[in-house]
C-alpha cells in the first residue's frame, strides 16, 4: 500500500472534530462493541476485553493523530501502511459509538441506506450524521486503497 | 519395501473426541452501521476470501443477520472471533452444542 493524502474541506470537518474528540474520550473506557465472549473463565474474558480496549485505544489516538497542525494549515490528511487500518477500524469504533450515542432514534434501516433528511435534524443530531458520513468516507479511501494492497499480495 | 510399523488405531473413545474438537463456528452478526465494503475487505484480509466468497458472506450476513464465515478448532475459531472483534464487526463464537 503506497502512502496517500486526502485534501478535505477545513470549514465543513473542523466542526466535526469535537464530536470525533468527545466520543474518542469516551472509548478509552470502553468497547464501541461490546463483545458476547465465549464461555470462559472470568480471567480469559477481562483480558480478552482489555486487549480489545487496548487496541481500540491505539487506533483512536491514530485517527486523532491525522487532525494535527498540517491538517489545519492545509486541510490535508497523510494516510498509509502505518496507519491506515488503525484509522479504518477508529472509523468504525467511532461510527458505532455515533449510533449509540446520537443517531439511535433516526432507525437502522436509514442509517443503512444513509438517507436522512438533514433539514428535519435538530442540530447535534445533524452534527453527528455529518460525521457518521465523513468517517465513512475516509474509511472507503482506505478500503479501496487496503483492497488494492490485498488483491497485489 | 515398505516398513512396517505397529500403528495404534483410534478407539471409539478417541473418534467422538476429535469430532467434538472441530465444532466452532465464528459467526458475524449483522450491524447497521459497518460499511458493506468493510466488511468484504475484512473477510478477504482475515480469511483469504475471494471477491466472490467475500461478498457471500457479507449479503448473507446482511440479508439473513448472520453468516458462519469459519468452523474448526476452539483455539483458531477464538483467534479469528478476536481479529474480527478488533476491526468492530459483531462475531460470535458458537459451538454445536455436543462439547
Amino acid at each position: 500500500m503506497e502512502p496517500f493524502e486526502i485534501a478535505l474541506s477545513l470549514p465543513v470537518v473542523a466542526p466535526l472534530l469535537d464530536v470525533v474528540k468527545e466520543l474518542a474520550d469516551g472509548l478509552k473506557e470502553s468497547l464501541a462493541a461490546p463483545p458476547a465472549l465465549p464461555e470462559t473463565d472470568s480471567v480469559f474474558r477481562d483480558l480478552w476485553t482489555q486487549e480489545l480496549l487496548a487496541a481500540q485505544n491505539e487506533e483512536v489516538a491514530a485517527l486523532l493523530a491525522l487532525f494535527n497542525e498540517e491538517f489545519f494549515t492545509e486541510g490535508v490528511i497523510a494516510l498509509g501502511p502505518g496507519n491506515a487500518e488503525a484509522i479504518a477500524r477508529a472509523c468504525s469504533a467511532i461510527r458505532l459509538r455515533l449510533r449509540e450515542r446520537y443517531l439511535r432514534p433516526l432507525g437502522d434501516e436509514a442509517l443503512e441506506i444513509g438517507e436522512v433528511e438533514l433539514a428535519q435534524l435538530d442540530a447535534p443530531t445533524r452534527k453527528a450524521f455529518m460525521c457518521y458520513l465523513f468517517l465513512a468516507t475516509i474509511q472507503e479511501y482506505i478500503i479501496q486503497r487496503l483492497d488494492e494492497s490485498i488483491i497485489g499480495s | 519395501m515398505a516398513e512396517t510399523k505397529t500403528h495404534t488405531f483410534p478407539t471409539q473413545q478417541a473418534m467422538p473426541r476429535l469430532q467434538l474438537a472441530s465444532a466452532w463456528r465464528v459467526v458475524v452478526l449483522n450491524d447497521p452501521v459497518n460499511l458493506m465494503s468493510y466488511v468484504v475487505m475484512i473477510f478477504k484480509k482475515v480469511f483469504g476470501f475471494d471477491e466472490t466468497t467475500a461478498r457471500r458472506h457479507m449479503l448473507e450476513v446482511h440479508e439473513q443477520g448472520r453468516s458462519v464465515v469459519w468452523t474448526g478448532l476452539r483455539e483458531k475459531a477464538e483467534a479469528y472471533t478476536f481479529t474480527l472483534q478488533q476491526w468492530h464487526l459483531t462475531a460470535v463464537l458458537e459451538s454445536d452444542g455436543a462439547v
